[in-house]
């Protein structure tokens, strides 16, 4: 009785503390990034799908409100503006790689950009999603720190958006292959362009995966997608829901 | 380590005030990267101290973004109703994303170039 009586008194004081928060999101990744390298890569495997799935049963189970984790977690949480914008690097890298093929580059992330938004919002509303969830799907296509900053200015969900944007670049890195199959693409710098727009990250890191031409075109897709969605979507969603 | 530190937040500050006072529809990070590649431009070069942070945040991207991730906790029975909706207008969506990028990028590329590329 007295050992039970101090272990509850333990759990009070680490479940107050941001040190709980902090330990199962690390540690809850560091599972996912061990499910991932052991299933060789799997994108089905994503260690940030594993961390998030890991993570929202384990407060659920220990009846830990959202609000008291994010409390402890949002020091991870905060580092994503500074992520963000280390994004410079790699885009300022993958700039030399623009030259002689601007043009198609930048059409084709039009294209592409607008063909995600178009078809997710007009899909999910066809079907029947109410306007907080469709709104939630401009930004998807879009790397998700930067996915999530566009949702807060347009005043749809974060949450939400991480969501289907995670859930879009797992389903874009596993059918990517099949897709440019289907199509007859052979070039590396094209394939791996498509997937940065399309599946950002973690289509990214397939892309470097398979082949590192693909890879650095992919990573500038990513990096131009969302400096360009971070300026366009606000105006697009506006222009459809005013 | 440091030092490429201070560069990244004295940039995502300066993101931050322009994004408060001029640019209000632009998240200050967002600011702050264009801003970043500006100057990786004129000085025409990254410094390592920069670099190693930029790489160490590219590694373990993914964790950052468990934290609001898990607010789906909170979404739980909406994502259930609609499930059918999210899921189709995903898959699709998707697959016509990379489609349609894939498509203009190779018909606007000279097709010369192809022989090109094997030097």
């Amino acid at each position: 009785m007295n050992e039970q009586h101090s272990i509850v008194e333990i759990w009070v004081y680490l479940s107050g503390s941001p040190l709980f928060a902090l330990f199962i999101t690390l540690a809850a990744y560091q599972i996912g990034l061990w499910v991932y390298k052991s299933s060789k890569q799997n994108p089905l495997a994503n260690p940030v799908a594993i961390a998030i799935i890991l993570v929202a049963s384990m407060i659920q189970y220990v009846d830990m409100p959202y609000s008291t984790y994010f409390e402890g977690a949002q020091f991870i949480h905060f580092l994503l503006g500074s992520a963000t914008v280390s994004l410079a690097i790699p885009i300022y890298r993958g700039l030399s790689s623009l030259k002689g093929r601007a043009l198609p580059l930048l059409a084709s992330l039009m294209a592409g950009g607008l063909a995600s938004i178009f078809s997710a919002v007009n899909i999910a509303k066809l079907l029947g999603a109410n306007a907080s969830i469709t709104g939630a799907m401009y930004p998807k296509s879009v790397t998700a720190p930067i996915a999530m900053g566009i949702a807060e200015r347009i005043g749809v969900s974060p949450t939400l958006t991480a969501i289907f944007a995670v859930t879009t670049g797992i389903l874009g890195a596993i059918l990517a292959p099949f897709i440019f199959n289907a199509l007859g693409m052979k070039e590396w710098w094209q394939r791996g362009y498509a997937i940065g727009i399309g599946a950002h990250g973690i289509g990214t890191s397939r892309a470097f995966s398979i082949h590192p031409e693909a890879g650095t075109y992919a990573s500038l897709a990513m990096g131009m997608n969302g400096v360009i969605s971070a300026v366009a979507i606000p105006f697009l969603y506006h222009l459809f829901n005013k | 380590m440091i030092s490429g530190l201070v560069q990244i937040l004295l940039f995502q500050s300066l993101g931050e005030i322009l994004s408060k006072f001029a640019l209000p529809t632009l998240p200050g990070p967002v600011i702050g990267l264009v801003l970043l590649i500006a100057w990786l431009v004129l000085r025409k070069g990254i410094n390592t101290e920069l670099a190693l942070v930029a790489d160490g945040f590219s590694q373990y991207f993914g964790l950052l973004f468990v934290p609001a991730a898990v607010g789906v906790v909170l979404f739980l029975p909406q994502l259930k109703a609609n499930a059918l909706a999210i899921i189709s207008a995903l898959v699709v969506s998707v697959i016509l994303t990379i489609a349609t990028s894939a498509v203009v990028v190779r018909f606007l590329s000279p097709k010369a170039s192809k022989g090109l590329n094997h030097e």
